[in-house]
């Protein structure tokens, strides 16, 4: 235990010493890709063309492609209907069966492809902040998960 | 996360040994059967996590309890069919707040402080001070979720529904978990719950106990509850790790500051233990009469 202890401890002091430069580390030169809420979507699927364009050029196989565009539309759905309470539990709820489609297509890995999907959709702060609100009106809603069996069900 | 950092963060994981060997699973066996009991598995997330990432730490928990099950002793453990739970902790204030720091402090852009959020919330020198209230302190989680916790695992518990229930809270779930217990065993509304019925199964936890004598995990290398532990002592003490060198694995890239529930079940010895602890919990709670 104590050795636990001072072995946390030095992780804590260590952590504060290296963390001076996570600013410099992690800012990114990433341009906004546009300026509205919505953005751009030519094709009117319901995703923004810079996130299909990113799913396009990624590497996963068609079927996880497909799992990563049901995620986005739910998600860009979410942000534009921030406002309204019962879409937005609509829409989390997209969210969640997306998941599980994701989760079925890639059990190994789903989290690393999940967590840099999301990260571009949420590229601004208005988006970001809408995504959160949308959030904050399905926190105390109990919405129905689907056991492991039936995730593959849930891709569209 | 940028391309590099990604492999490396996949690569890692092939070296420590945590990819799951999962296939897509059939239907529960006795989850075809009306008359098997039924045993509900709750996840109660941490502080900075979406609902996004709430499902996706629920459906881990998930995908690595059904493939540990086959081997679960005693084998009536495979007898019950065991339905698992969202019981969500609302953080998008906090998310907000954190976000905006991160962005104001560190100079990052949105989208990397998507990628960062977890290593963030573990590692950044002016985030930890944003976390320690939230993270420690009863009086700051949400009384109405913790109500609305409680009042769940007290319907599966009772009449009509009969289960078992077992609680497996991650970070600042685990005061939420404590805080519901007393609530949901308590004797009052009537009917009462069965002793013994409902257990927990702490994992990362800020806290200094885990009520129902419950069994916890938390990480050597979790420097996020290392840092709690320095200002408050009777933190519960580690006592699991993420491998052989559990500082070096805190900082993998995608589970940088050994905190994240993803991260405690993808890394042994802390699956492994985690696992044996439900394990033992199922144990207890199915030798409990529900509804008699």
């Amino acid at each position: 235990m104590l050795i636990g202890r001072i072995e946390r401890t030095v992780g804590a002091i260590l952590l504060l010493a290296l963390c001076g430069g996570c600013g410099s580390e992690t800012s990114s030169s990433t341009p906004v890709t546009a300026a509205s809420l919505a953005g751009a979507d030519a094709d009117n699927n319901g995703v923004r063309d810079d996130i299909d364009a990113y799913i396009d050029s990624s590497a996963a196989d068609a079927d996880t492609k497909k799992a990563l565009r049901q995620y986005a539309k739910a998600a860009q759905s979410s942000i534009l209907d921030a406002n309204d309470a019962g879409k937005s539990i609509t829409h989390v709820t997209e969210r969640f069966r997306a998941l599980e489609c994701l989760m079925a297509r890639r059990p190994a890995d789903f989290h690393p492809v999940f967590v840099e999907l999301r990260a571009r959709i949420l590229d601004t702060n208005p988006r970001s902040e809408a995504y959160l609100k949308a959030d904050g009106h399905a926190a105390a809603v109990n919405i129905p998960l689907l056991p492991a069996d039936q995730w593959m069900g849930a891709c569209l | 996360m940028n391309g590099v950092s990604l492999k490396l963060s996949l690569f890692l994981a092939l070296v420590l040994g945590a990819t799951p060997s999962w296939g897509q699973f059939s239907p529960q066996a006795a989850c075809q059967s009306e008359a098997a009991p039924r045993t509900a598995i709750y996840y109660v997330n941490g502080v900075t996590t979406t609902l996004d990432e709430a499902r996706l730490n629920g459906g881990k928990l998930e995908l690595e309890f059904l493939t540990r099950l086959p081997s679960m002793t005693p084998a009536s453990l495979q007898s019950s069919c065991y339905l698992f739970f969202l019981n969500y902790n609302p953080t998008s204030g906090a998310v907000k707040d954190f976000t905006e720091a991160g962005q104001q402090r560190l100079g990052i852009n949105p989208s990397d402080m998507w990628r960062k959020l977890e290593t963030l919330a573990s590692l950044g020198p002016t985030m930890v001070s944003l976390l320690q209230g939230p993270m420690t302190q009863a009086n700051q989680i949400d009384q109405a979720a913790v109500q609305r916790h409680a009042e769940a695992y007290r319907a599966q518990m009772t009449s009509p529904l009969c289960r078992r229930v077992v609680v497996v809270p991650h970070s600042q779930g685990n005061l939420y978990a404590n805080a519901a217990y007393d609530a949901a065993v308590g004797p009052s509304p009537a009917p009462a719950p069965a002793a013994g019925a409902l257990k927990i199964v702490g994992v990362a936890t800020p806290d200094t106990a885990v009520k129902g004598n419950g069994r916890y995990r938390t990480s050597t290398g979790d420097l996020l509850i290392g840092a709690i532990n320095v200002v408050l002592p009777s933190t519960l003490d580690a006592n699991t790790n993420w491998g052989p060198n559990p500082i070096l694995t805190s900082f993998t890239p995608l589970y940088s500051g050994g905190h994240s529930f993803m991260g405690y079940l993808s890394f042994d010895d802390s699956r492994s233990q985690i696992l044996s602890d439900i394990q033992s919990s199922l144990s207890e709670v199915n030798a409990v009469a529900v509804c008699q």
